[in-house]
C-alpha cells in the first residue's frame, strides 16, 4: 500500500515538474521589465551592422539613463519568416524593422503597425522617400535605408579602357563586348542566390515602364508571356549566351561574385550598392559607382535605376512600451545619429541632412536626387508563389531554356496562384 | 498477476508530452488544412476540400516536389544503404584500425547540417570547387559541372551530400546488426561448401533483414525531411528543380503566408511517408526470421 501511494506521490511531482518548467517561461521574460530601467526590443535583420548599432545603443542608453535596448537579429532569409510571430505575440520586437512590400503588407494586415503620422520625428525623414511605409494616409512605418539594387561598377576600370556608362541596350553590349576583348567578365552575376531577384530589376525597368505591371500580373490583367517580360527573358538569354556573364552563374553565389568584382576579374557586380562598402572592404583600391543596363534605346529609356527604401523602423502596436520605443526611433532619425550609421555601414540613408563623409557614399549621393529610379519593381510582387514563378523563369532561361517556353511555363505558376 | 491501477499514472507525464508536442500539433494540422488561414490574421474561413483539391490539380510546383522528393528519396536510399552495407563489413572485426575508420565513417553524422551545406557547397562551387578541380586533375576535366546549378543534376548532388551526410549514421545500425549474426552459422555454411556470395545471401541478409528494415525505413524519412540541407545549399534552386515537400510547405506558409494551404500539403505529407515505410516493411518483411 505504501509502496502504492509513492509511486502516484512520484508520478504528481513529476507531472508537477513538467508545469513548473512550463511555467518558468514566463517568470523570466517578466524579469526583462523588473529593476528601475525599462528595456526595449529592438529587432532587426543587419547582422553586419551589428557593431555601429551597439555604439549608437549605447549612446541613447547614456541620454536615457531608464531605457535599456537589446537587439535581436535574425538573418534575414529567415527574418519574413521568424519576425512575425515574435511581433504578434508583443515581447519581442518593441522597435523592429521590416521590408516593404509583402511582408510590410502582411505585417499591416495582422496590425502591429504603430501609426507613427502623429510624431514630430517622422519630419526628420525626407518625405519623398518614405511613402512606401504609408497606408490609407497613415505613416506605419519609416523607411531608413536607401539602397540601389542595380550593379556596382569598377569606375577605375572603365575609365582605363576608355569607357563610358552605356545610355542603351547596343551601347551595354558594346561596352560588354569591349570588356571581354580585354579579358575580363563584364558581369559577375551571383544566380545560385540573389543575382536574379536584384538584377531582374534593372533587367525589366525600362522593358515595362509602367509601375502597377506586377499588380496586373497579379490581377490577370498582364501576362509573363507578353513583349516586356518575354524580351526581358530574351535579354538574360543574350547576356548568357555572349559570355557578359561568367560561366556556370547559376551555380555562383554572392561571396564568389564580389571575389571576382575585388579581384577585378569582373567588372560590374549584378547585386546592389549595399555591396560597396564590403567590396571597398575586400580591395581598398577599388573605385566604385553604380549603372542600370538600359535594355531599350536612349530615347525609349525612362528609368536610370532602381531604388529601395528599405530597413523600415516600426513600433510594435502590441508593445507594453511603445512610448520608449517611439524615443529610440527619434534618436536613430536625428542627422548625426543617422550620419554616424551611414558612414560606418556605407549605406545611403532617407534621412534629411546626413553627412556623408566616405568616398563612396560622396560619389554616388547624386543618385538619391539627380537621376531617375524607380521603386524596386519585385517589390511590388505581393504573392510569394508568383515572385517565384517569375525568378524561376530566368534561371531557367539562363539554364538553357527558350524565353518564350519559361515564360509560359511561369504564367501556368502565376495562373494557379491568381486569388 | 494483479496489476495496480496506479501503474497508469506513469504514462500520464508520457502522455502529457505526446499530446502537446505531436497530437495537437498534428491534429491542428488537419483542422487548419480545411482553413484559408493566413497565419497571422485572427478570423480564418472553412474552405472545405479546397485545399486538397488545389494541391492535387491546381499546383504544378507542389507535383514537382514530389517527383523531386522522390528522385532524391530513390538516390539517398539505395546509394545510403548499398554504402553504409559495404563500410559496416570492412569494419566489421573489433581491431583498432577498423574501430577508428567507425568513428570516421561516422564523424560527418556529428556536424550540423549547415556546416556540411557550407562544406559541401565550397566542394561542388563550378570556378573554385575541389570536385572540379580535381576532374581535371586526373584528366577527367570532361565531367566537370555546375552540380548545384543545372537544374537536371542539382537534386542528385544535393542526394549524394546526404549520403555522405548520413551513411556513417546506418554504418552503425549496420555493424551491431552483423555482430549479432551467430557465428555458428557462417561455420556451418562452411562446412556445407558454401560460396561468400551463397554465405551473404542466404545467412547474412536474411538475419540483416531487421536491421536493413530500420536502416531503409529511416533514411526514406530522414531523405523526406531533408529541409536544412536543401534549404541551406540551393534554397529549393534552380528553378525549383530542388524542391522538395518539406521546403515547399515553409515556402508556402512564411514566405506566402497561406497556412491553410501549408498545413493540406503537410498533411498530405505526412500520409506519403506513413504509405512508404508501411510499404517498405512488407516488402522487406522485417517480422520473419528465416532460421
Amino acid at each position: 500500500m505504501k509502496k502504492k501511494y509513492s509511486s502516484v506521490v512520484l508520478t504528481l511531482l513529476a507531472v508537477l515538474l513538467i508545469l513548473s518548467g512550463c511555467a518558468g517561461e514566463s517568470t523570466s521574460n517578466s524579469s526583462s521589465e523588473g529593476g528601475s530601467k525599462t528595456q526595449i526590443n529592438f529587432m532587426h535583420w543587419r547582422g553586419e551592422d551589428k557593431a555601429v548599432l551597439d555604439e549608437i545603443i549605447a549612446e541613447f542608453e547614456k541620454e536615457n539613463p531608464d531605457i535599456a535596448v537589446e537587439m535581436t537579429i535574425y538573418p534575414s532569409d529567415q527574418y519574413m519568416a521568424t519576425a512575425q510571430r515574435m511581433l504578434q505575440e508583443g515581447s519581442t520586437g518593441d522597435v523592429f524593422a521590416s521590408f516593404p512590400g509583402a511582408q510590410f503588407e502582411s505585417l499591416q494586415s495582422a496590425g502591429v503597425f504603430e501609426d507613427l503620422s502623429g510624431e514630430a520625428f517622422v519630419s526628420n525623414f525626407d518625405e519623398n522617400l518614405i511613402s512606401v511605409g504609408q497606408l490609407d494616409g497613415k505613416q506605419l512605418a519609416l523607411p531608413y535605408q536607401l539602397v540601389f539594387n542595380m550593379p556596382i561598377y569598377n569606375k577605375a576600370m572603365f575609365e582605363e579602357l576608355g569607357l563610358e556608362v552605356p545610355k542603351s541596350w547596343s551601347e551595354f553590349q558594346a561596352l560588354c563586348d569591349t570588356l571581354l576583348e580585354n579579358g575580363i567578365t563584364p558581369i559577375a552575376f551571383p544566380g545560385a542566390d540573389i543575382g536574379p531577384n536584384q538584377f531582374m530589376n534593372s533587367m525589366m525597368m525600362n522593358n515595362a515602364p509602367d509601375e502597377d505591371i506586377f499588380a496586373k500580373l497579379q490581377s490577370g490583367e498582364e501576362k509573363l508571356t507578353n513583349e516586356w517580360w518575354v524580351k526581358t527573358l530574351e535579354d538574360f538569354q543574350l547576356l548568357e549566351e555572349k559570355g557578359y556573364i561568367q560561366e556556370n552563374a547559376l551555380g555562383t553565389n554572392q561571396d564568389s561574385a564580389m571575389q571576382m568584382v575585388a579581384n577585378e576579374e569582373a567588372a560590374m557586380l549584378a547585386t546592389g550598392s549595399y555591396h560597396m562598402a564590403s567590396l571597398i572592404g575586400l580591395n581598398p583600391e577599388l573605385e566604385l559607382d553604380l549603372l542600370a543596363p538600359i535594355t531599350v534605346e536612349e530615347s525609349e529609356a525612362v528609368y536610370e535605376g532602381i531604388n529601395t527604401a528599405t530597413f523600415m523602423l516600426a513600433v510594435n502596436s502590441n508593445s507594453e512600451k511603445k512610448e520608449q520605443a517611439k524615443k529610440f526611433v527619434e534618436f536613430l532619425s536625428q542627422p548625426e545619429i543617422a550620419s554616424k550609421y551611414a558612414n560606418e555601414t556605407g549605406q545611403h540613408l532617407t534621412v534629411n541632412d546626413v553627412n556623408y563623409e566616405s568616398e563612396v557614399l560622396k560619389n554616388t549621393a547624386y543618385w538619391i536626387d539627380e537621376r531617375k529610379t524607380r521603386f524596386q519593381p519585385r517589390f511590388l510582387i505581393t504573392n510569394a508563389q508568383v515572385e517565384d514563378a517569375v525568378l524561376s523563369s530566368i534561371e531557367d532561361v539562363l539554364g538553357g531554356a527558350d524565353p518564350m517556353d519559361a515564360a509560359a511555363a511561369a504564367q501556368k505558376i502565376v495562373d494557379e496562384n491568381r486569388e | 498477476m494483479k496489476i495496480s491501477k496506479s501503474i497508469y499514472l506513469f504514462f500520464i507525464p508520457g502522455l502529457i508530452l505526446y499530446s502537446i508536442f505531436f497530437l495537437f500539433p498534428t491534429l491542428s494540422a488537419l483542422f487548419y488544412s480545411f482553413t484559408n488561414w493566413d497565419g497571422f490574421s485572427p478570423s480564418y474561413q472553412f474552405v472545405g476540400l479546397d485545399n486538397y483539391d488545389r494541391a492535387f490539380t491546381g499546383d504544378s510546383i507542389f507535383r514537382k516536389t514530389i517527383g523531386n522528393n522522390l528522385k532524391f528519396m530513390l538516390v539517398v536510399v539505395v546509394f545510403q544503404t548499398i554504402v553504409a552495407l559495404a563500410f559496416a563489413v570492412i569494419v566489421l572485426k573489433n581491431t583498432k584500425t577498423t574501430i577508428f575508420l567507425r568513428a570516421l565513417y561516422f564523424f560527418p553524422t556529428i556536424l550540423s547540417s549547415v556546416s556540411v551545406a557550407f562544406i559541401w557547397s565550397f566542394i561542388y562551387d563550378p570556378s573554385l570547387g575541389i570536385l572540379n578541380q580535381l576532374l581535371e586533375l586526373v584528366g577527367l576535366g570532361f565531367l566537370a559541372q555546375n552540380w548545384l546549378g543545372n537544374a537536371n543534376i542539382a537534386i542528385y548532388s544535393l542526394a549524394i551530400t546526404q549520403v555522405w551526410f548520413h551513411a556513417g549514421q546506418m554504418l552503425i545500425i549496420f555493424v551491431a546488426g552483423l555482430q549479432a549474426i551467430p557465428q555458428d552459422l557462417y561455420e556451418v555454411a562452411k562446412i556445407e561448401g558454401a560460396s561468400k556470395w551463397q554465405t551473404f545471401r542466404k545467412v547474412t541478409w536474411p538475419l540483416l533483414a531487421p536491421s536493413a528494415t530500420i536502416v531503409v525505413a529511416y533514411t526514406t524519412i530522414q531523405s523526406f525531411k531533408a529541409f536544412d540541407l536543401v534549404f541551406a545549399m540551393t534554397r529549393g534552386g534552380p528553378n525549383n528543380s530542388t524542391e522538395i515537400i518539406a521546403t515547399y510547405i515553409y515556402e508556402v506558409a512564411f514566405r506566402g503566408f497561406q497556412f491553410g494551404y501549408a498545413s493540406a500539403i503537410s498533411v498530405i505529407f505526412m500520409v506519403i511517408i506513413a504509405i512508404i515505410t508501411f510499404l517498405q516493411f512488407k516488402a522487406l518483411r522485417s517480422d520473419r526470421i528465416s532460421y
